[in-house]
């Protein structure tokens, strides 16, 4: 397969993410969606390391899947404290930056 | 032009001590609030410059005809010599002007010490210090070279007039005499000042003696100059109270009487009769014009008296008289004879002068203006024979100078067979004798009419300045009479007769009607219906300038007032509107919310690509 | 048709297809089961793509680790309410659009990309060439990296602490 259609591939999963992202009320949902846009550049990533017969895109890929990890359990630690207090996941209700 | 030049730095010495005497009294608070020193001041101010003045005429020189009689610096600069000079012109029309207005401000100086006694202390150096910005520029007018130089003290006079008739600022009526004053006199200004701009660009200069050279010579652009003297003898029109811009002159007298006899009888009005003498080389050009000042003379002059036939405040009897008699001298210069005129105007100012602060007197004992609340002074000769003299000179009457100028004037007018203004002034002459002996017979003799206490003591500062002034007019009248003897021959023969049976003829009517009541006053009036009547209203002019000032100037503002509120105010507050709304609009772009901050992101990134696509292209 | 691309055909049907489960269905415990399987499908891309080491990590780290910490904060957050939470999911039109309007952007570049040359040929075993970067030349990301999941930890042990 050459490479347009990983890359094509992986720019479908990305707007699928977005879509996601923009579209789900859960804040997990859209912690979700973030996964899927991550993932898609995961692909991005190893297509042109294979491609181009790079190394360098297949370890950045591991970095990129480490720190997502870290930034999913995070990111999972906060949204369990706003419940805690706000007794509430919904992101419509998360607005406290508001103008 | 021949004549004698005095000298210039005396001149400036007289010019510039009311001027400092101004100063004083204005920078020096202290020196204003009291009474007595702001007097003396200002007193010892004008005397000097009455001094100075009369010394310049004693020490001056005959001039031969090509001599410049002034002396100018040069002020505004610009190619090719100096755009405006400032100086002084010392010759006789000044000399004499300097005179009688140093002569005439001392003694009401004088005068008002006396009369206005029960002034508060601090506002009587008000008006000392408003009496030496007059004189300075009364006199600093008299002395311009140059057109722009009298404009600008003619303007000062103006302002002096408006503070002095405006005295007494917490009276309403004062203050809305003293506005009227200065925005009909600002109407004839409106013309001065446009006709000497106009004088400036067809000819290069303001300067009197420049331009009467100019005019002797024939380089003057003489078919232009018909417009612009029309529009300089608007000027003297608002100063001097021609009609129709006469309106302002009765109501100013709800000045002080001092003033009024300073300002509206011998030097603020007669300023208007000092502009056409002086400009008259330049004026002798514009025959159209002198024809109609002398129309406009005469009618005024008529006018004036009819009305002062049924006036019955007895200031305002002498200001209608002051507007006939300005008619008088406006007249003759249009005749041709501005000396006439002049001369008139010399002789007027001190008799006038004085029956004014004879009114004054008047006013003092009886406590009221009111001519048919008074009577009964039969026996106080003290307080009627100056204002007699005085009246005696304005009807007409030898040896008193009024006849002598009189005639000449009436003179002058047949020279040119002006036959029409010469019948107005005849009937003026006539009306004069009889509105004057009125009042002298209402107010002096007959039965005392007024109710309450008679007799209030009337301070002997006030009668021995009148006396005084009714010296120097019986003394000028003989002066005329014997010594000057240009009258004899001057005009047809059948001519001092004929202006002495109008004065007696007067002096008869108003004896028969007033004194031993053998005419009754009502059906003279009866008989006269229509004049009575449009006299008794001033004609309808002063309405008719009421009604136009609330048209047009009040109309005026209130359309500004309009595009101010809604249009200037109008963009500011849609401006500022509109940035309320935006940043009203813009606030819910920050919903607080992250998703929609997603959406942002994923715009800016759809913008990038975008804007990277262009560039690949 | 190879099997190449048979294969890839394939993967890529299965990851489109729960990928769109993950964003559309209503419950979200599915949601993360079609993530599960995406993730899963990911792996198998890596797979085609001739890196075995990833496909292994994939498996591990993402379809292993953040599936389950995932399910395991829908439980905590999901219980508590008392109810599985519906996902009605806001101005979807929206949504939509401006995915396929990136979507769009990017194939815009992809279009205009020469046409690609074949696969070279890959230098040697893969894992060992990771290993030898990871303490080679990558070795300072590497640390840093160590460093990034400590405080993680850290961090997320602060959130978990319990109040008072």
């Amino acid at each position: 397969m050459p490479l347009g259609a990983y890359l094509t591939l992986a720019a479908l999963v990305f707007a699928i993410g977005l879509f996601g992202v923009l579209t789900r009320r859960n804040a997990v949902g859209i912690l979700l969606g973030i996964e899927l846009m991550l993932n898609a550049v995961n692909i991005n990533l190893v297509a042109f390391a294979r491609f181009h017969a790079d190394l360098a895109g297949i370890l950045f890929t591991l970095f990129t899947i480490s720190i997502t990890v870290a930034e999913v359990a995070v990111g999972l630690a906060i949204v369990i404290v706003i419940f805690r207090v706000r007794r509430t996941v919904e992101a419509d209700h998360l607005d406290l930056l508001r103008g | 032009m021949t004549g004698r030049v005095g000298a210039d730095d005396l001149a400036l010495l007289v010019l510039g001590l009311p001027f400092a005497s101004f100063l004083l009294l204005a920078l020096v608070r202290p020196l204003r609030r009291s009474a007595p020193a702001a007097a003396v001041v200002s007193i010892a101010a004008i005397a000097l410059a009455f001094v100075g003045a009369y010394l310049t005429l004693q020490w001056s020189v005959h001039r031969a005809a090509a001599v410049n009689p002034s002396t100018t610096w040069s002020w505004i600069p610009a190619d090719g010599g100096p755009m405006a000079t400032v100086g002084v012109m010392v010759d006789e029309l000044s000399m004499l002007m300097l005179l009688l207005v140093t002569l005439v401000s001392l003694l009401v100086q004088v005068y008002s010490w006396a009369y206005l006694a029960d002034e508060p202390r601090s506002s009587l150096g008000r008006y000392y210090a408003y009496h030496s910005l007059f004189a300075f520029s009364m006199l600093g007018l008299v002395l311009s070279p140059t057109f722009l130089q009298m404009f600008i003290f003619w303007e000062l006079v103006g302002l002096c007039s408006y503070l002095l008739i405006g005295f007494w600022y917490d009276r309403p009526a004062a203050a809305r005499a003293a506005v009227k004053a200065f925005w009909i006199t600002k109407l004839g200004d409106l013309g001065f000042v446009a006709g000497i701009v106009m004088l400036w660009s067809v000819t290069g200069t303001f300067d009197f003696w420049t331009l009467f050279t100019m005019g002797s010579m024939g380089t003057l652009p003489v078919e232009a100059l018909p417009p612009i003297m029309f529009l300089i003898y608007l000027g003297a029109v608002g100063k001097s109270a021609q009609f129709p811009l006469h309106v302002w002159l009765p109501d100013a007298m709800e000045g002080p009487t001092p003033v009024s006899a300073l300002i509206h009888a011998a030097t603020m009005v007669t300023a208007g009769v000092f502009l056409v003498t002086r400009a008259f080389p330049l004026f002798r050009f514009a025959p159209d014009v002198l024809t109609l000042m002398a129309w406009v003379g005469a009618f005024t002059a008529l006018l004036a008296a009819s009305m002062a036939c049924v006036e019955g405040d007895i200031k305002r009897v002498l200001a209608y008289s002051t507007i006939s008699q300005l008619g008088y001298m406006m007249a003759a210069a249009g005749a041709g004879s501005p000396e006439a005129g002049f001369l008139h105007l010399l002789t007027h100012g001190v008799f006038k002068a004085l029956l004014f602060l004879g009114a004054g007197v008047v006013i003092h004992v009886f406590h009221t203006n009111d001519l048919f609340r008074m009577g009964g002074l039969r026996g106080q000769p003290v307080v009627w024979l100056p204002f007699v003299v005085a009246t005696l000179a304005l009807a007409g009457v030898p040896p008193l100078p009024g006849f002598f100028t009189k005639e000449a004037i009436l003179a002058g007018m047949l020279e040119v067979h002006r036959w029409g203004p010469f019948t107005l002034l005849a009937v003026t002459a006539f009306l004069t004798a009889f509105y004057m002996f009125r009042v002298v017979f209402l107010t002096f003799f007959g039965r005392p009419h007024h109710s309450g206490p008679a007799h209030h003591h009337v301070p002997w500062l006030m009668h021995a300045v009148c006396w005084a002034l009714a010296a120097l007019t019986l003394a000028r009248g003989l002066q005329v009479a014997f010594f000057s003897g240009h009258h004899a021959g001057e005009g047809p023969d059948w001519l001092p007769a004929f202006s002495l049976t109008l004065a007696g003829a007067g002096i008869l009517l108003a004896w028969a009607m007033y004194q031993r009541a053998l005419v009754d006053p009502a059906r003279v009036a009866a008989v006269l219906r229509p004049i009575d009547w449009m006299a008794r209203r001033r004609y309808g002019l002063d309405a008719l300038f009421a009604g136009l000032y609330r048209a047009i100037l009040l109309g005026f503002a209130r359309l500004i007032g309009w595009i101010d509120r809604y249009l200037v105010d109008g963009v500011l507050n849609a401006l500022s509107a509109w940035t309320l709304r935006a940043g009203d609009r813009l606030r819910r772009l920050q919903s607080g919310q992250p998703q929609d901050y997603v959406y942002g992101v994923a715009f800016g990134a759809l913008l990038l690509f975008v804007l990277a696509q262009w560039r690949l292209r | 048709m190879t099997a190449e691309m048979l294969a890839f055909a394939g993967v890529a049907v299965v990851l489109l297809a729960s990928s769109l489960g993950v964003v559309l269905t209503p419950n979200l415990f599915h949601a993360i089961l079609y993530l599960a399987v995406a993730l899963v499908a990911t792996g198998v891309v890596f797979l085609l793509l001739d890196a075995p080491f990833l496909f292994g990590v994939q498996l591990l780290l993402y379809a292993g680790g953040v599936v389950t910490i995932v399910v395991f904060a829908i439980m905590l957050t999901e219980r508590l309410v008392g109810t599985s939470i519906r996902q009605t999911s806001r101005y979807l039109v929206n949504g939509a659009l401006v995915s396929l309007a990136v979507f769009v952007g990017v194939v815009g570049f992809l279009v205009q990309a020469p046409p690609s040359a074949p696969r070279p040929a890959w230098p040697g075993d893969l894992t060992v060439a990771v290993g030898q970067a990871l303490v080679g030349a990558f070795a300072v990301p590497l640390e840093l990296l160590g460093v990034l999941l400590v405080i993680a930890l850290l961090g997320a042990l602060y959130f978990a602490r319990s109040e008072g």
